[in-house]
């Protein structure tokens, strides 16, 4: 069987720039949750999220030019092709997998606003070119000089991870060597509005797995890592932070918003997962949960959790209270938060996380990280649609 | 995941300009009736350098859709319900986890995307509706067509330009080869919107371009100057060989192999390069075992975009394969066109008196690099 490593990184995060400054953050517990900016929150019930600072979007490059979404993901994906140290003929055969919602939305949004609100036409219109998430494989595939296999792949919250699982299958059917794989996106101001009339926003920064939980908060980013064959990576002299064993994909097929309150698509994508990675739910000792922070999410995965692993089997913990939802981008994130996990011995805590839901029968890791020997991570994504993508790493 | 399997069609459900219906109703419309390409009746087109598209008929699903869903439901949600009920239908695959579903598209639901923004425009945040919040997202299609067939393994939204059905189609065919799922409902959707439709022929992308010569869709013509747009969904049901025949399944053709892969471009231009050192096509062919003269026929992507024409027939050219036929003067672009043409290719299969060894190849290629290439043959 092929099998897969991890041997490239890229992020930008709330924190700023660079996989080190966003381990750096995750394992100090700095929530990264605060009053937004960059979109005009003016009237609505919730008011925050994680947004990548001004000053670090500023410092992403000369292409001013482009959408928001389109720097953050260059920028992750430059990032992770330098740490994986790829030649420019390994670069040519490399798939492209991106996992994206908003696409160029935020400036096109401006270009709408303006027009509606004048009534004449707005020299913005350029924005259109990009408003597409199909752009942003483009953008990367072009720029980088990868001629694999391309992607964009729209799958609500769990996008980003549905890129790996993707690479994942690719890469084993021999089709590529490599892949670059990872999610994006910026803030838009559809996603605010819509998460807000959607009443899923806390008014504060999110407490996942906490009683008193009252929802999420939204943030933005991008994460790319290199997958490879394990063979070729080993030829080549690469660094493995991790091999990716598994990755399962279900749908509920229940409703587009709810998940199915058995938890059943969750439970086969675990399952899907492990099965494919050839490993007990005894042998992972952390999982990296979706958990959003809603009520219904953290209850029904906790539920899910339960099932496969048993109650309070494993540690979980949620980097989204620390880095906000990232929408398309989440998965890719948490899959990077998983590798580095398992580098580190060390499990990454769930912020504002004050007391266990009685629902959720597991060590969340409440607000401080936790050194812990691990020898395999589940990482979970889910979205709108019922879409369920879990992957395993292991060391 | 299991090892390599074979995958076939075992089904079809079409929603186009063309008609609606199965595997007979798409031969039927395959076989020659005259092209739905019409000026647009949906929205005004005056004072725009373009009016023409290739419509579906809304009156005509009518009865395919319960009322409750028929309400509920967003324009191009409908589309993609009816169609992926179509090709289920008419392939009899059961339901359940082992059944995934990919929906290609080029543009999603903007038009879901509008109306909420204009709630928030007019109203302020009290205008915005929760309702159709989840539209904008451009899984939404999947979402509820996932729920409408029972598909409960991998569902999968890919946006591409151009050959969105096509992308779909490759990427299902990979599933059912890798085991994911043993059948997959894939194909595409898109719908005209007056929004979508306006700035395209605004930016020069319909025809006619530029104002130059006569308005049409005349792919790999001399006179070609743009794009028609079409509207549509069509859903193809792939299924692993062994389980089709085990439930007794008709089936209509083999994809022989399926490859994808990017000439790198920048967004949204087409460079007329003729050399593709990672060709799909090749890399389809090697796949499969057979030289390019084995093709005996190749369905095009090219739509009337002059300069992604000509590109498109320089790397067919290169790679020695046949001159490409198109449906886009047939059905307008839209992402369900990928979809059609494997469907052509299946008639054609079925239908012409073709060496039983002969293969279809269906060739996609979109502006920014996105190539596809599915080779396709008489299941053994």
């Amino acid at each position: 069987m092929t099998r897969v490593v991890v041997s490239g990184l890229g992020v930008v995060s709330p924190y700023g720039t660079g996989a080190k400054t966003f381990w750096t953050g995750l394992a100090s517990g700095t929530c990264a949750i605060r009053p937004l900016t960059a979109i005009d929150t003016e009237g609505f019930r919730s008011r925050i999220g994680a947004e990548v600072p001004a000053d670090v979007l500023a410092s992403l490059g000369p292409s001013r030019r482009r959408a928001r979404a389109d720097r953050l993901a260059m920028a992750a994906a430059r990032e992770a092709l330098a740490d994986a140290d790829l030649s420019p003929t390994d670069r040519a055969c490399a798939g492209l997998f991106v996992g994206a919602v908003g696409g160029g939305m935020l400036e096109a949004e401006a270009w709408y606003w303006e027009e509606t609100r004048t009534g004449r036409p707005s020299p913005r219109i350029g924005a259109l070119r990009a408003i597409l998430p199909s752009t942003h494989a483009e953008t990367l595939s072009s720029r980088l000089g990868l001629c694999g296999p391309k992607e964009t792949v729209v799958m609500a919250c769990a996008s980003g991870a549905a890129s790996l699982a993707l690479g994942f299958d690719l890469i084993r059917s021999g089709a590529a060597p490599l892949a670059l794989c990872g999610g994006v996106d910026a803030l838009t101001r559809v996603c605010f509005m819509g998460f807000n009339a959607l009443r899923l926003l806390d008014l504060e920064p999110c407490r996942p797995f906490d009683r008193d939980r009252k929802g999420m908060s939204i943030g933005e980013g991008a994460a790319f890592v290199v997958l490879e064959e394990a063979g070729h990576c080993r030829a080549r002299g690469g660094r493995a932070y991790a091999e990716l064993r598994g990755a399962g994909m279900t749908t509920d097929a229940h409703h587009v918003t709810s998940p199915e309150p058995s938890a059943d698509g969750m439970v086969r994508a675990i399952e899907e997962a492990l099965t494919a990675a050839g490993r007990a739910p005894g042998d992972v000792g952390y999982v990296n949960a979706h958990g959003t922070g809603t009520p219904q999410n953290d209850r029904v995965e906790a539920l899910a959790l339960a099932r496969v692993f048993g109650p309070g089997r494993v540690l979980l913990s949620s980097t989204k209270s620390l880095v906000g939802h990232t929408m398309a981008a989440a998965g890719s994130l948490e899959a990077v938060a998983s590798v580095l996990t398992l580098q580190h011995g060390l499990v990454p805590p769930t912020a504002n996380l004050r007391v266990t839901d009685p629902e959720v029968p597991f060590d969340c890791v409440p607000e401080t990280a936790r050194a812990v020997e691990l020898d395999a991570v589940l990482s979970n994504s889910f979205g709108f649609g019922g879409q369920n993508v879990s992957l395993v790493f292991g060391r | 995941m299991s090892a390599s399997r074979r995958v076939v069609v075992t089904g079809m459900g079409s929603v186009s300009a063309g008609g609606i219906g199965g595997t007979a109703v798409v031969a039927q419309i395959l076989a020659g009736a005259p092209s739905p390409i019409r000026p647009v009746r949906a929205f005004e087109t005056a004072g725009w350098p373009s009016r023409l598209g290739a419509e579906v008929d809304d009156a005509a699903l009518e009865g395919l859709l319960d009322p409750g869903a028929a309400r509920r439901l967003s324009r191009i949600c409908r589309l993609t319900v009816v169609a992926s009920r179509l090709a289920v239908e008419d392939s009899g695959v059961p339901r359940g986890p082992a059944l995934g579903l990919v929906v290609g598209t080029e543009h999603g639901d903007f038009r879901s995307s509008e109306e909420f923004v204009t709630g928030y425009l007019k109203r302020g945040p009290s205008g915005l509706s929760p309702m159709i919040f989840p539209s904008t997202v451009m899984n939404s299609m999947a979402a509820v067509a996932a729920i409408e067939i029972g598909a409960r393994g991998p569902s999968i939204t890919v946006n591409q330009a151009t050959v969105a059905g096509d992308l779909a189609v490759a990427r299902a065919a990979a599933l059912v080869r890798d085991g994911r799922a043993l059948a997959v409902v894939a194909g595409g959707v898109d719908e005209m919107f007056a929004h979508v439709y306006r700035r395209l022929s605004e930016m020069g992308m319909l025809s006619p371009a530029a104002g130059r010569g006569t308005e049409g869709c005349r792919p790999y013509e001399p006179d070609h100057n743009g794009v028609v747009l079409g509207e549509g969904a069509t859903f193809l049901v792939l299924e692993d060989l062994e389980s089709a025949r085990a439930r007794g399944a008709v089936v209509h053709a083999e994809i022989r192999s399926a490859a994808w892969g990017n000439v790198p471009a920048a967004p949204h231009t087409a460079p007329r390069r003729r050399r593709d050192l990672h060709s799909p096509a090749l890399r389809a062919l090697v796949s499969a075992g057979v030289a390019p003269s084995a093709v005996g026929t190749c369905y095009g992507s090219g739509n009337g975009d002059p300069a992604l024409d000509d590109w498109e027939l320089g790397l067919l050219a290169a790679d020695r394969l046949p001159e490409p036929r198109s449906l886009a003067s047939r059905f307008g672009q839209h992402g369900g066109l990928g979809a059609l043409r494997v469907a052509a290719a299946l008639d054609r299969l079925n239908k012409v008196a073709l060496s039983p060894t002969t293969l279809v190849m269906v060739h996609g290629l979109a502006r920014g690099g996105c190539r596809t290439a599915l080779l396709i043959g008489r299941a053994a």
